[in-house]
C-alpha cells in the first residue's frame, strides 16, 4: 500500500488582492523524513505555497492534507498545532529582543499575567541546542548578531514548538560556506530524528547535496517532481527555465585599460567605531571586472560605502577618472558615472511601498528627459523608461503600477540591476549582485557584467560566493579583517588557497 | 521653608496624575504599535461625563469609573478603525479631539444648563486621604503608582507584556508564531484609552473641581511628549510626569501668590510646562527609538 504523505496540497491556487495569479493549481507532496527541494525561477510561486502551508496566506482553491487529513489553517498558529512551522525569506525577529525571548514569544508558559518563567525557558533552550549542536547566545538583542546566528534563530523558534515538518525559504542566500556547511549538518540531524524538511535555494549545488527528491515550480505551476539522485543540476536548471542554461560564463581574454578608480590607502570605521578599512590601496581599470572575496563582515560594506559616497572616509584619497571624488555626496558621484549596487536591497536599493516605475527612476528622476515644467515629474517618459527596463531584463511584474513589494525577491533584484547600469555609468559597483536570484537571472546579471567590462566600463564586484568572483573576475582581492591577503588572478590560485586567504592566512610558498 | 516644599512636592504630585496616567496608556498603546493622538479630546469629555456620572450617581468613584468608561468607548472605537480597519492612526485622534470639544461645548449647558463652566459641588469631589494647610494628598496619587508599577511590570515580565511588545515592533514575527496581533494591538489601545478617561475625570471630580471647555489645556500632548521622553518606559514616565506636573503645578502657584507674580509675570509661568515639553522632546528626539511598527497597520498580504 502506498503511504499516506505528511503534507499533500491538491489544486492550490493563489490570486493575490491586486489580482496576480501566483499559483495556478498545484498539486505538491512531501513524504515523511524526507528533505523536499523546492525550485524555482523567481516570481515562480515558491514562497506564495509555503506561505499558503504555514497558514500565513489563504489559498484562493485547493486543498491541503497533512498525514492524510483535511486541514484549513486560518493562521500560523493552526499550522503550527498541525506541526508545521516556516524560516521565512526576509528574517521575522524582533530586533530589540534577544534570542530566548524571540523564541519563547507565543508559548512563554502559562497564563498572561504571571511571570515569565526565563530559566525554564533557557534549560529547554539549552538541551534543544545541545541536541543538534547548534549554538546561539540567547541574551543578546538579536539586531547585534550577524545575519548567519538570526537565521539558527529564527531555525530554533520553530524547532522549540516541535515541528515535524520545517519549512526553509532560501536560507542559504545570506550565509557563509561554511555556515552552509553547519546548516546542513543540522537539517541531516533533523532528518535522522524523523523530521520532514522542505528546503528551498536557488543553488542548485546545495539542492544537489541536501535533497531527497525536488519539485520544480515555474510561473506558478509545477513542471515535475524527481528524485535527486536520478537529478543533474542541469536537468533542474531545464526544468526552471524551459530551456538549456549555460551555467558557465563566456569570457573573452581583454587587455585591459586606464585606471577608473584609484583608492589610496583608505581607512574607514564601522557603525561601532571600529576601525573596518585598514589602509587599502587598488585600482579598477576600465574593461576589467575587480572581484573582492571574503566572508561577510571583513570591512566590504564599508568599503563600498565609503566608496559611492555613503560613508566617512577617515583617511585617504578615492580617483575617479584622474578626480579626486574623496567626501563628495552620492549624487554627485552618479553624475561623474558611479553605479551602484547595493547589497541590501529591501533598506538601500529600493523603497519598497513605491511604484515599479517610481522605483525605475530613483536617482535619475532630476534628467532632463523625466522632467517637465517646473522640474514636475514627465510620468510618461517614467513609465516608458521602466516598461523598456521590465521587457529588457525580462523583470516579472504586475505592471509599473505595482508596488515593489509585491514582486518577488529576485525580481526586485533585478530591477536595480536594470536601473543602475541604465545610468549607462564608467565604473560599476556591484555588490551581491545576485543573493536570491535564480539561475536564469544569475546568468542574466552575470552576462551583462561581463559585457559592461567588454564595452570598457570598469566593474568592482563584492560578493560573498566564491564562484562568482571566481567566474567573473580578471582580478581578486581576498579581503580579511579590514585588508586584502592578496591580490591574485583568479586561473593562478586554487579553491583552497582562496579559502585559506578568506581565513587570513597568505600561502607564501 | 519647609512647608513651602511640602507645598510644592503636594503640588507636582497633584498635577502629574492626569499627566503619567495618559503617558502610561499612551506607552502601552504605542508599544503595541497604536499611535493615538487623540488622549487630549478623552481627557475633556472624561472630563464632562465624569463629573455627570459623579453627580447623578451621588458618588466620585463612580464618576471616575465613568471617565475610564469613556476613555475605553473612544479607545474601541479607536482599535477599531486603526487596528481592525487598517486605517490610519493619526486621522481618528483629530478627529476625537475636535469632536471633544464640541461636546464639552454642548454638554455643559446641556448638563447643567451654565454657559462656559461647571461648578462640580464639594461632596461630590473625591475627598483627600490627607488633608493640611500646605495641600491635600488625594487618594488617586497612590492609585496612580500603583498603576504605573502594575504596568511597567506586566509589560516587560509576563507573557501579556511580550506579546505586546513584539507586536509593535514586529508583527509580522509575532503573527508567524500564532501571536493574535490584532486582539494584543486592540487590547493596549483600549487599556491605553481608558487610563486618559481615568485621568480626564480626575480633573473635574477630583483636582480642579470644574468642568470647563479648556479644562484638559493640552495635557493629552504633554503626555504624549512624556511618552516620548519616557522612552516609551512607564516609570519613567512617572518620573517624566512629575517635572511637567512640577512646572504646571508652579504656575498654578505663582498665580495665586501676589508676592511672587509681581516678579514674575504669571503668564510666562503658565507656559512654562509647554516651553519645558518642547526643549524635552527636541533634546530627546532622534536618541530614544519608538517601537518599530508604531503608527503603522499590519496586513497580511
Ligand atoms: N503581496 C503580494 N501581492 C501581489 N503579488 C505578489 C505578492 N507577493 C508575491 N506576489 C507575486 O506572486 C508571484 C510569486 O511570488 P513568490 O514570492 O511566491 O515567488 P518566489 O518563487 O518565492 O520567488 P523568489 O525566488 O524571487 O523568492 C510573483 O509574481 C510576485 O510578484
Ligand atoms: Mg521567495
Amino acid at each position: 500500500m502506498e503511504e499516506v504523505p505528511i503534507i499533500d496540497m491538491k489544486g492550490i491556487v493563489k490570486i493575490y488582492p491586486d489580482g496576480t495569479k501566483a499559483l495556478k493549481g498545484v498539486d505538491f507532496s512531501v513524504k515523511q523524513g524526507e528533505i523536499h527541494g523546492l525550485l524555482g525561477e523567481n516570481g515562480a510561486g515558491k514562497t506564495t505555497l509555503m506561505k499558503i502551508l504555514s497558514g500565513m496566506l489563504p489559498p484562493t482553491e485547493g486543498k491541503i492534507y497533512v498525514k492524510g487529513r483535511e486541514v484549513q489553517f486560518k493562521s500560523p498558529a493552526d499550522a503550527l498545532a498541525n506541526g508545521i512551522g516556516m524560516v521565512h525569506q526576509h528574517f521575522t525577529l524582533v530586533e530589540v529582543f534577544d534570542a530566548l525571548h524571540n523564541i519563547i514569544l507565543g508559548m512563554e508558559g502559562h497564563g498572561h499575567f504571571s511571570k515569565i518563567d526565563v530559566d525554564n525557558a533557557r534549560k529547554k533552550l539549552q538541551k534543544l541546542m545541545d541536541e543538534l549542536n547548534f549554538q546561539v547566545p540567547l541574551d543578546v538583542p538579536v539586531e547585534n548578531l550577524p545575519v548567519g546566528v538570526q537565521q539558527r534563530i529564527e531555525i530554533l523558534k520553530v524547532l522549540y514548538r516541535n515541528v515535524d515538518v520545517l519549512i526553509l525559504d532560501e536560507p542559504t542566500a545570506v550565509l557563509t560556506p561554511i555556515e552552509v556547511k553547519e546548516l546542513f549538518d543540522v537539517l541531516r540531524t533533523l532528518k535522522e530524528q524523523g523530521k520532514t524538511i522542505i528546503f528551498i535555494s536557488h543553488k542548485l549545488r546545495e539542492v544537489m547535496e541536501i535533497t531527497d527528491r525536488v519539485t520544480v515550480l515555474r510561473k506558478g505551476e509545477v513542471i515535475g517532481t524527481v528524485n535527486t539522485s536520478e537529478a543533474t543540476p542541469q536537468l533542474l536548471a531545464r526544468m526552471m527555465v524551459g530551456r538549456d542554461v549555460v551555467l558557465r560564463i563566456q569570457k573573452p581574454p581583454k587587455e585591459p585599460g586606464e585606471p577608473i578608480l584609484r583608492v589610496e590607502n583608505l581607512w574607514v570605521k564601522g557603525d561601532r567605531g571600529e576601525d573596518a578599512v585598514k589602509g587599502l590601496s587598488f585600482e579598477v581599470r576600465a574593461g576589467e571586472i575587480f572581484g573582492i572575496a571574503g566572508v561577510e563582515g571583513n570591512g566590504q560594506t564599508e568599503l563600498i560605502e565609503a566608496i559611492t559616497g555613503l560613508r566617512k572616509i577617515e583617511k585617504g584619497k578615492i580617483i575617479l577618472n584622474g578626480k579626486d571624488i574623496t567626501g563628495r555626496p552620492p549624487k554627485e558621484l552618479y553624475n561623474l558615472g558611479v553605479a551602484h549596487i547595493p547589497e541590501d536591497r529591501t533598506h538601500m536599493g529600493l523603497i519598497l511601498d513605491m511604484t515599479v516605475a517610481e522605483n525605475a527612476v530613483l536617482g535619475l528622476h532630476w534628467r532632463e528627459e523625466f522632467t517637465g515644467i517646473l522640474n514636475s515629474i514627465r510620468w510618461s517618459n517614467v513609465k516608458e523608461h521602466a516598461k523598456k527596463l521590465i521587457e529588457k531584463f525580462d523583470i516579472v511584474a504586475p505592471g509599473v503600477d505595482a508596488p515593489v513589494k509585491s514582486l518577488s525577491g529576485g525580481n526586485q533584484q533585478k530591477l536595480i540591476v536594470a536601473r543602475e547600469v541604465s545610468k549607462n555609468p564608467e565604473l560599476i559597483v556591484a555588490s551581491q549582485p545576485t543573493r536570491g536570484v535564480d539561475v536564469a537571472s544569475t546568468e542574466y546579471i552575470r552576462n551583462y557584467l561581463v559585457k559592461l567590462r567588454n564595452e570598457n566600463k570598469a566593474v568592482l564586484l563584492v560578493s560573498a560566493d566564491l564562484d562568482e568572483v571566481l567566474q567573473l573576475s580578471d582580478r581578486m582581492a581576498i579581503m580579511y579583517e579590514g585588508q586584502f591577503v592578496g591580490i591574485v588572478k583568479p586561473e593562478e590560485v586554487t579553491e583552497e588557497q582562496i579559502g585559506l586567504m578568506m581565513g587570513g592566512i597568505k600561502d607564501e610558498s | 521653608m519647609i512647608d513651602m516644599v511640602v507645598s510644592i512636592l503636594l503640588g507636582s504630585l497633584t498635577a502629574m496624575v492626569p499627566i503619567v496616567l495618559t503617558s502610561t496608556g499612551a506607552v502601552v498603546s504605542e508599544r503595541a504599535g497604536v499611535v493615538n493622538i487623540g488622549y487630549e479630546g478623552i481627557l475633556l469629555m472624561a472630563a464632562l461625563f465624569g463629573a455627570m456620572f459623579a453627580e447623578t450617581s451621588g458618588n466620585a468613584w463612580i464618576g471616575l469609573l465613568g471617565g475610564a468608561f469613556i476613555g475605553m468607548l473612544l479607545g474601541m472605537l479607536h482599535g477599531a478603525i486603526t487596528v481592525y480597519l487598517k486605517g490610519d492612526h493619526i486621522i481618528p485622534g483629530i478627529g476625537v479631539n475636535i469632536l471633544a470639544l464640541g461636546v464639552v461645548a454642548f454638554g455643559i449647558p446641556a448638563i447643567w444648563g451654565t454657559a462656559g463652566q461647571h461648578q462640580v459641588p464639594t461632596n461630590f469631589r473625591i475627598q483627600p486621604l490627607i488633608n493640611t494647610q500646605y495641600g491635600s494628598l488625594s487618594p488617586m496619587i497612590p492609585i496612580t503608582f500603583a498603576i504605573v508599577f502594575i504596568t511597567h511590570w506586566v509589560l516587560f515580565n509576563t507573557p501579556l507584556g511580550l506579546r505586546i511588545r513584539a507586536v509593535g515592533e514586529n508583527p509580522e514575527a509575532a503573527d508567524a508564531l500564532g501571536v493574535n496581533v490584532e486582539r494584543y494591538r486592540f487590547l493596549a489601545t483600549v487599556y491605553g484609552a481608558t487610563l486618559a478617561g481615568l485621568g480626564g475625570a480626575y480633573l473635574s471630580v477630583d483636582w480642579l473641581g470644574v468642568v470647563t471647555k479648556e479644562i484638559s489645556s493640552g495635557r493629552g500632548f504633554i503626555a504624549l511628549a512624556n511618552m516620548v521622553f519616557s522612552g516609551w518606559n512607564p516609570v519613567r514616565a512617572l518620573i517624566g510626569g512629575f517635572i511637567f506636573g512640577f512646572f504646571d503645578n508652579l504656575s498654578v502657584w505663582v498665580r495665586t501668590n501676589p508676592a511672587i507674580s509681581q516678579i514674575i509675570p504669571w503668564q510666562f509661568v503658565a507656559i512654562l510646562p509647554y516651553i519645558v515639553t518642547i526643549i524635552i522632546v527636541a533634546g530627546i528626539i532622534g536618541k530614544v527609538r519608538p517601537p518599530k511598527w508604531d503608527g503603522r497597520p499590519y496586513k497580511r498580504e
